[in-house]
């Protein structure tokens, strides 16, 4: 019994410092953006800023369009998610629902398509993205994202869950597959759609590569793009790099914790594929 | 059955169409141009050559070596901490969706601007890390400006962010284990170790395999941490260049895209090869 107990505090332990250690990092962050310049290089180091200094979330807004990146990335980060969405319910419909030739094919090519990793085509897409002029524009910024082979996928999953006879019943009642797809299809799998729209938005907000490629112009940057080339420009300012970085986490987290039921469920659905 | 066909392909078109222009063509055109020289604009066909420079580039070697020594290290460990800290919650923990809530915060948050903070934590002289290690009487290194620890750094930022993804599944996996194994060997009196090897472990093998694959994949694609921990370089002296940083370099900076992609087309390979020898490995032992 006493054998049994040890084992138990011995791993909350475990269990406690790693979950600081996950933690930390984010305190120290919104900790750090409220510092003086002075006490985030002190040795020993500062924990609790003596006095908060909000101002500093106005120099940052003062020294780089963080207003227009936001922008940027709201804009960029629903459109993907809007249309990639809308695409991948309507690929996902006529694979779960309709019956035609190839189709076989079809999921083959996609599925290997799914073991393709995003950095091996992104560069040959930039290419393309340049050829078509669209450098320095949404369009080029979100053209390759419009579809999601992934989502495509996952909503299959959550489709063929739905059972086939309702889409017959449809049919004969004399439905049309839009109607299916808009009145009884959709509303069925609202919690997956949202799902797979959440994390796509969260996705795109923290995209960084594809970005950093196809923009140069600091208006047309994304907040990540626009976060590191501030962190590069305001050098020493540590101060000012830990609330920049605040601003770039924080709505992400607050989205975090209102749907962290729905989000996690959703990653741990993806795992079923594998 | 007729009226279908054209109706599906209908449905279908946007998404074989972008994946046909944004998936298909690139890998096929990242292929193509492996074996052509010059810039972007004019692009003449080398053969090998290409294939020929990276190999004989010990900046390549230098890079592929960092990215397996990186995926070979943080991989196992970090899925190593994670099977230990989902094994914790679920067979200790009240009020698991809290823990699971608080692990999985790296996952939906910027690489880049934890990355900062990181760096920020590591710095040498007054990072928080240090003046913890200062304490507890251990080495200080500098972990951001000494070329030696690039990787090392780079190793610890990759385990800290994989045990997100990790733990969240893992404790899916945990959940839809039978609790009548548990029942059952509670009853023969099984101690707290026998159940973990010989019920939860060999139930974990999937899971295991599929977040082996998946962790194997994304360590061999590192490069936005690497940009974040060393602000836009990688590392002093570019110590801690991966793959990808190599091939943007390439395509981008020095504007050789034939040779960056001959090196996309080799990092694909090996991610294929990796992929394959780990199915293969994880057949075996789920059969054993």
């Amino acid at each position: 019994m006493k054998r049994f107990r040890i084992g138990t505090i011995f791993s909350y332990l475990i269990l406690f410092i790693f979950a600081f250690i996950t933690v930390f990092p984010f305190i120290y962050m919104i900790l750090g953006g409220l510092m003086n310049f002075q006490e985030t290089t002190s040795i020993p180091p500062t924990l609790i800023p003596h006095h908060f200094e909000w101002g500093n979330y106005a120099k940052v807004f003062a020294k780089a369009p963080f207003a227009r990146y936001f922008f940027n990335t709201v804009l960029t980060a629903s459109i993907t998610t809007v249309v990639s969405l809308f695409n991948s319910l309507l690929g996902a419909f006529a694979m779960v629902n309709l019956r035609f030739k190839g189709k076989g094919i079809i999921q083959i090519v996609m599925l290997s398509l799914l073991m393709v990793p995003g950095e091996a085509i992104i560069f040959t897409n930039y290419n393309t993205i340049a050829h078509m002029g669209l450098l320095n524009t949404y369009v080029g910024l979100v053209l390759p994202f419009l579809t999601s082979i992934f989502y495509m996928y996952y909503l299959q999953s959550y489709f063929g869950s739905i059972s086939e006879t309702i889409y017959k019943a449809a049919m004969i009642d004399g439905a049309s597959d839009w109607d299916y797809i808009w009145k009884i299809l959709v509303p069925m799998s609202k919690s997956g759609l949202f799902t797979v729209g959440l994390l796509s938005f969260i996705s795109g907000w923290n995209s960084f590569l594809w970005p950093l490629l196809v923009t140069n112009e600091d208006t047309m940057r994304l907040l990540n793009n626009g976060l590191t080339a501030f962190a590069s420009d305001a050098g020493s300012e540590t101060q000012l790099q830990l609330a920049a970085a605040t601003l770039t986490v924080v709505p992400i987290l607050i989205l975090y914790f209102i749907f962290r039921k729905q989000i996690i469920k959703g990653v741990v659905r993806n795992d079923l594929k594998g | 059955m007729k009226t279908n066909q054209k109706k599906a392909w209908l449905f279908l078109a946007p998404t074989i169409i972008f994946v046909t222009l944004f998936s298909i063509y690139p890998i096929l055109r990242a292929f193509g141009m492996s074996f052509q020289s010059g810039s972007l604009i004019d692009l003449t066909w080398t053969g090998f050559n290409n294939y020929k420079y990276i190999f004989s580039d010990p900046d390549f070697w230098l890079a592929l070596k960092n990215t397996l020594l990186y995926a070979v290290i943080s991989v196992p460990v970090g899925l190593a901490i994670s099977i230990m800290l989902a094994w914790i919650i679920f067979d200790k923990v009240k009020h698991q969706s809290l823990f699971e809530t608080t692990f999985f915060m790296p996952y939906v948050t910027s690489t880049i601007a934890i990355g900062i903070v990181f760096r920020y934590i590591f710095n040498g002289d007054y990072g928080m890390l240090n003046f913890l290690l200062r304490n507890l009487h251990m080495p200080a290194p500098d972990w951001i400006d000494d070329p030696a620890m690039s990787l090392t750094t780079i190793i610890i930022f990759g385990i800290w962010s994989s045990l997100a993804f990790n733990i969240v599944i893992l404790m899916g996996a945990l959940r839809n284990i039978d609790p009548n194994y548990y029942t059952i060997a509670d009853m023969y009196g099984a101690s707290g170790k026998d159940k973990f090897w010989r019920i939860t472990m060999p139930q974990l093998v999937p899971t295991i395999a599929f977040l082996l694959t998946m962790n194997i994949i994304g360590a061999f694609k590192i490069y936005t941490s690497v940009y974040a921990l060393f602000n836009g370089q990688a590392g002093v002296g570019n110590s801690g260049t991966t793959a990808v940083f190599y091939i943007y370099n390439k395509f981008q900076t020095v504007g050789t895209p034939g040779v960056a992609m001959a090196a996309t087309v080799v990092l694909f390979l090996i991610i294929l090869f990796a992929t394959f020898l780990q199915r293969k490995m994880m057949k075996k032992i789920g059969e054993n």
